[in-house]
């Protein structure tokens, strides 16, 4: 059973900010399928949970050329399936919604649950990196925090006490530009990534990768940059990619895969995805 | 006339309107007055003595009606060997093993009784792997083992870990390895695994004050559960009555006893009020049963013409701490050691080993899936040394009709054709055809095959029964002691009675709850004997019925009882059908024109014992342990991508001999449903301990089961009916089978693929990829 | 803890009720409304059995908590066959044998049945896909994705 608590349920960004910072012990969350379930665990029992779903505000999504995508905090990944405009232009950030648990987790499942979750498995964590998103953060002081510094440690996050996510933000990618993400579990059916690997591609000199479930947080390869921003054969940057991917990921030795074969299959779908997105046979 | 005819035929369950709708009731649904919930304290330790516990603080809190200790109740119950106490006694087993219970009003309070309560422990040596169990010196997981009962072909050796030692002698090995041209030896394992049924584990339990006892329980056997509860509390049988609503599965993980003693004996502490006890998903995996973990050697003499001349087994089951049902697997795997095959010389020690994991029990297969995953590799394995096709070197040794097993039994002319399902499964695999192996984006694709067989694992002695009974409107109601959890053998048996009584199949209905007060008897619902042994029985009650109300119509019709027909829902002269009277009309009784009655309501009632079964020589293990053998064989074709270890299941093939499908849609869905599970087994179940013992992968997030994305591109079930002259209509059991060949069936087709052997189970990604690492491509 | 007075309809009903915070939906069905069809084999969400529809998108019950159905409406697998007519799926899961001991039943054909209002015309794949959530451990899955198979041509043939 899930351990007591008292449940709050704001109606504004205001309001919540003003719980979070006067409640004992409080946490916000959305879907609740992170958070229940280490509740039900006993391995966190906050007091007081506040939940963001009524905040009408967290639950949009919005699109403009010039100031990008915005995704409310509470937007699940089912919405995000169900856009147009992430399918199109944000298709990595899509492919990770579809990989993320299974259709019906994802009715609940959110992306400001995924992110604040900071589990190194994170599935939209990889896409939201190559995309250079950006988190607005609530709080009595509001702020923004490049993804790239969000995640600090497993399950841990540059979130202060009494802040929370108001929303994702992505620029807009060149046009021509294309992404995908490649999620490699244990079996063919859902499972939690053993590897994540999200590479986003604007032309041959623009390439970015990063990966889940590899390093203690998400993480982003910056050397793979480099590399292609410097001049040589395509089939050569590929090669030196997938040993940048190798060398700069420390994945650990769990349940569902051990340090060699993450490391070793973070090679073959980075290369695999370079391949396809780079159209190399 | 209509035609009646519905064996064979492709009938939908009859509880299917019940399920689909969400009617249908499981124990966990029921609801009563007073009901507490229990809640475990389990141990944290694999081995450890209990110093010292405080309940006193659980028992302040209001609310809470019973805390349990195993102090409390040093009762020990069990099967085949009565080694298991309801809570930890004196010392724990495995990690997870309950050592306190709590009794509250709501699950909540049960919870945070449960947290308040303190035990000192001091941790033990201990022991998981059997192999070092059966050391010298091995810390010992039973001290007591001399003191335990057990059933009489079952046979511990006090002073160590073995709870039963299995022994076959066949003919002489030693000469037989001398006729050998090679000796092929490997070892093969398997980890422990679940069942993984949906229904948890869930029993609610009420000791009246006046002594009676009332369960409900999710078991898959209601007379076993009773007479179990009756020897090992001492109370006498007509004060219990054990009812089963429907069965979210069981695959046997719900055979015999579970934890139905302990929600009585908290009720009886709790003052008589019900105690229900519902185990979490991580209690399956942690606390109540699991399927035991195997180490096989086998060492095979052949001649280069394909004869096996020799083989010496060794398998040793890991039991875990407790042993009740995996020193019958240890048997049954014993006498069925060789596989289906003709093997003149054979020398066989299965053993059942205590270890300091979580306890074994029953799972679809009982052993066999575990023992074949060796001997199907094997035969593989000693087919590539001697250069021999492996389809060919299995038709060869294949154990025919008046070949003899490895306990001495001389295989009747109608047991069946294990060489027919060989060569069905071949055909349908492509064998022998020339075939591309590397596909054009580098996966490599192969075939492999298996045989299989399995006989009812049971005592010799066990009886089953069924009453049919024929209602006022001519309805007829079938009651059964069998339990049905999924399988459908309640409906094959509904089709039987209309069968067979020439009525529409709607006017049959099967007793839905199983009670042990109201029900006939039946030994338990396993070893895929339902079919068999209650179907014989069903059919004997029909006969029953059917000369009862032949006895009827031919006092009122003033002919003998053996001109009498029924049909149609009348019982009329065979020559002269205008003769006739309703069913419905002599239901009660017979009504003579004159208005007297005569006989009585009418009720047929049917039983059968397992027929000519015998004890095994406990040195030899010679005698007849087999009520009838059911042979299969499965194919598998396998795409492999060698360099992330992805493993694409193109397609499983499985051949039965079933000699008659009762119902083939049933069938079928026991064939796709046994080979995913055994699937599981093949490439991705594993219980995965840390050195203390403890289950790291106790939830179905970390402990992986099939998927629909998982399943094979396609089935193929090929059914073979060579029908056996003493079962209902000829039918076998397949429950269990489809699950049994196929771990081998797809090691060999990888090994066709790539050229790597697998010899441990599960073949998961990784190890897949590991094994072909630094392989050719 | 907090106690909360909600109100919402289940199977076109209203019920007004007091629920402490940490009941699940699942409990709050199961338990205090009697709706025992929704079943419960983990509540973690790994399983699906407990999936009921929320507004009309299936949730797994077990991870949505009762005060947050407040105000909505829920569907759970008794509210599905209508004066005792079993819905196209529901018929399928009976006629192809999709059905062995039942418990995961109810969950899965909560996904079923609204995953074929999305998406009418489904691929093998996709009914693999969308049935994902959901574990069977006794029927191997293939007969119930041809029942759903079946059931979207049942219901095609009826719209048009
Ligand atoms: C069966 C199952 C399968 C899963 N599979 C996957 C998978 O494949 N890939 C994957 O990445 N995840 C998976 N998850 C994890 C989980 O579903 C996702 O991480 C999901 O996106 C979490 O979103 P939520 O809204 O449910 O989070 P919640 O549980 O509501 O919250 C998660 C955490 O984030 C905090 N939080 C939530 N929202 C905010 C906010 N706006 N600001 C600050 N903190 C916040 C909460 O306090 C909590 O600590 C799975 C979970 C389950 C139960
Ligand atoms: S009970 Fe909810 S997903 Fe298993
Ligand atoms: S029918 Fe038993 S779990 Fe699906």
């Amino acid at each position: 059973m899930i351990p007591k608590f008292d449940y709050h349920a704001p109606t504004t960004i205001d309001e919540a900010v003003e719980l979070l910072n006067t409640l004992e012990d409080a946490r916000v969350f959305a879907g609740g399928t992170d958070l229940f379930v280490l509740m039900r665990d006993r391995l966190v029992r906050p007091k007081n949970l506040i939940d963001l779903k009524q905040i009408s505000e967290l639950q949009q999504i919005s699109f403009d050329e010039r100031n990008g995508l915005r995704i409310g905090a509470a937007v699940t990944f089912a919405e995000i399936l169900r856009s147009e405009v992430v399918k199109d232009r944000f298709r990595v950030l899509w492919d990770a919604a579809s990989v993320l648990a299974d259709p019906v987790l994802r009715n609940r499942a959110t992306i400001g649950g995924n992110i604040c979750n900071a589990s190194p498995a994170a599935d939209s964590a990889p896409a939201l990196l190559v995309l250079d998103a950006v988190v607005e953060v609530a709080g009595e002081r509001p702020r923004e925090i490049p993804i790239g510094e969000f995640f600090t440690g497993v399950k841990r996050t540059a979130l202060k006490p009494g802040e929370f996510v108001r929303a994702v933000r992505i620029p807009t990618p060149p046009p021509g530009s294309k992404g995908r993400y490649y999620k490699w579990g244990r079996t063919r059916g859902e499972d939690l990534a053993i590897v994540g690997v999200a590479i986003q591609v604007n032309g041959e000199k623009d390439v970015r990768v990063a990966l889940s479930s590899v390093y203690k947080t998400p993480i982003r390869i910056g050397a793979v940059e480099k590399i292609f921003k410097e001049g040589g054969p395509v089939e050569e940057k590929i090669k030196r990619a997938v040993e940048a991917v190798r060398s700069n990921i420390s994945p650990i030795t769990d349940v569902r895969g051990s340090k060699e074969y993450r490391v070793h299959m973070a090679g073959v779908l980075t290369e695999r995805g370079l391949r396809e997105l780079l159209e190399v046979k | 006339m209509p035609e009646y005819s519905y064996v064979g035929k492709e009938v939908p369950r009859l509880d299917a309107v019940e399920k689909v709708t969400g009617a249908a009731l499981y124990t966990a649904d029921l609801k009563f007055q007073g009901l507490l919930y229990a809640r475990l304290l389990k141990s944290p330790y694999a081995h450890a003595k209990i110093v010292r516990i405080d309940t006193s603080k659980a028992e302040r809190l209001p609310g809470v009606h019973a805390v349990l200790t195993g102090e409390e109740i040093p009762y020990r119950f069990g099967i085949y060997m009565s080694d298991k106490y309801m809570l930890a006694y004196k010392k724990t087993r495995y990690v997870g093993e309950p050592v306190v219970a709590v009794a509250a009003e709501s699950e909540e309070l049960a919870e945070e009784a449960a947290e308040l309560i303190e035990v000192e422990y001091e941790e033990l040596p201990a022991v998981f792997d059997p192999r070092e169990a059966l050391k010298e010196g091995a810390p010992l997981v039973h001290e007591g083992l001399d003191e335990y009962l057990h059933a009489p072909f079952i046979f511990p050796k006090a002073g160590t870990n073995i709870a039963n030692h299995f022994k076959l002698r066949k003919g002489d090995v030693e000469k037989g390895f001398k006729e050998a041209d090679v000796i092929v030896e490997n070892e093969f394992t398997q980890p422990m695994v679940q069942n993984v049924q949906m229904e948890p584990h869930v029993s609610i339990g009420q000791w009246h004050p006046n002594g009676r006892i009332d369960v409900w329980t999710s078991a898959q056997s209601p007379f076993a559960v009773r007479y179990l509860l009756s020897v090992g509390l001492g109370v006498p049988l007509h004060r219990i009555t054990v009812r089963v609503p429907f069965l979210g599965g069981g695959f046997g993980g719900k055979a015999g006893l579970h934890w139905e003693p302990l929600v009585v004996l908290l009720s009886r502490k709790a003052g008589g009020r019900p105690v229900k006890l519902l185990m979490t998903r991580e209690e399956e995996f942690n606390t109540a049963a699991v399927r035991q973990g195997m180490y096989a050697r086998i060492k095979t003499g052949v001649k280069r013409d394909g004869r096996i001349t020799a083989e010496e087994i060794l398998y040793i089951w890991d039991s875990g701490a407790y042993a009740d049902y995996a020193v019958n697997i240890a048997r049954a795997a014993g006498y069925s050691c060789t596989g289906p095959y003709d093997v003149p010389n054979v020398k066989c020690d299965s053993l059942t080993v205590y270890t300091n994991h979580p306890y074994g029990t029953a799972y679809r297969g009982f052993g066999h899936v575990e023992f074949h995953w060796a001997t199907e590799r094997q035969m593989d394995l000693v087919a590539r040394e001697i250069g021999m096709d492996p389809l060919e070197f299995r038709l060869k040794n294949a154990a025919l009709p008046g070949k003899v097993t490895p306990t001495g039994e001389v295989l009747a002319d109608d047991c069946g054709r294990v060489d027919q399902c060989l060569k069905a499964v071949a055909e349908e695999l492509g064998w022998g055809k020339p075939r591309e192996k590397r596909t054009e984006n580098g996966k490599l694709q192969g075939i492999g095959i298996a045989a299989l067989w399995k006989a009812p694992a049971m005592p010799s002695y066990t009886s089953s029964s069924a009453i049919v009974k024929l209602n006022e409107d001519g309805t007829v109601l079938l009651s059964l002691g069998l339990t049905e959890m999924g399988q459908g053998t309640e409906t094959a048996f509904a089709q039987m009675v209309a069968q067979e009584l020439k009525i529409p199949l709607e006017k049959v209905n099967v007793v839905r709850e199983r009670n042990t007060d109201t029900a006939p008897y039946s030994w338990q619902t396993v070893a895929s004997r339902g079919t068999f042994m209650d179907g014989n029985a069903v059919l004997r009650a029909v006969d029953d019925l059917k000369r009862k109300i032949k006895e009827t119509a031919s006092d009122l019709l003033g002919y003998p009882p053996e001109s009498i027909a029924i049909a149609d829902g009348y019982a009329f002269v065979a020559r002269e059908p205008d003769k006739r009277v309703s069913l419905a009309q002599i239901a009660t009784c017979g009504v003579l024109p004159d208005g007297r009655g005569v006989r009585g309501p009418l009720l047929g009632y049917g039983y059968y014992t397992a027929e000519g079964l015998t004890f095994l020589d406990p040195e030899t293990g010679q005698g007849r342990p087999a009520l009838m053998w059911t042979f299969g064989a499965q194919g598998a074709e396998v795409e492999v991508d060698p360099e992330t270890g992805d493993l694409r299941i193109l397609k499983v093939a499985t051949a039965l001999d079933l000699g008659k499908a009762l119902n083939p849609l049933l069938v079928k869905g026991q064939i796709y449903g046994g080979v995913v599970q055994g699937l599981g087994t093949t490439v991705m179940e594993e219980f995965i301990f840390d050195e203390k013992g403890r289950l790291l992968n106790n939830n179905l997030t970390d402990y992986k089961i099939f998927r629909t994305q998982d399943i094979p591109d396609k089935f193929v079930p090929i059914l073979i009916e060579n029908p056996q002259r003493n079962a209902p209509y000829g039918a076998r059991g397949i429950g269990e089978h489809p699950t049994i060949g196929i771990a081998a069936a797809v090691a060999n087709a990888i090994y066709d693929a790539t050229g790597v052997d697998f010899f441990d189970l599960p073949i998961t990604r990784e190890r897949l990829w590991k094994g072909l690492k630094g392989v050719k491509k | 803890m907090s106690k909360h007075r909600i109100s919402l309809k289940v199977n076109g009903r209203l019920h007004e009720l007091e629920v402490e915070a940490n009941k699940t939906l699942l409990r709050l069905l199961r338990e205090d409304l009697g709706l025992t069809g929704t079943k419960c084999a983990c509540e973690r969400g790994d399983c699906g059995l407990c999936t009921v529809w929320l507004d009309g998108k299936p949730v797994k019950s077990c991870l949505v908590l009762a005060v947050e159905a407040d105000g909505h409406e829920i569907t759970t697998i008794e509210g599905l066959a209508r004066d005792g007519k079993l819905t196209p799926v529901q018929q399928k899961f009976v006629e192809h044998g999709a059905v062995q001991c039942g418990f995961c039943t109810p969950g899965m054909i909560m996904v079923a049945e609204a995953f074929l209002r999305e998406n009418p015309n489904p691929t093998e794949e996709e009914v693999k896909e969308a049935l994902g959530g959901v574990l069977c451990r006794c029927t191997g899955y293939r007969q119930i994705i041809d029942a759903v198979l079946d059931a979207a041509k049942e219901m095609r043939k009826a719209s048009t």
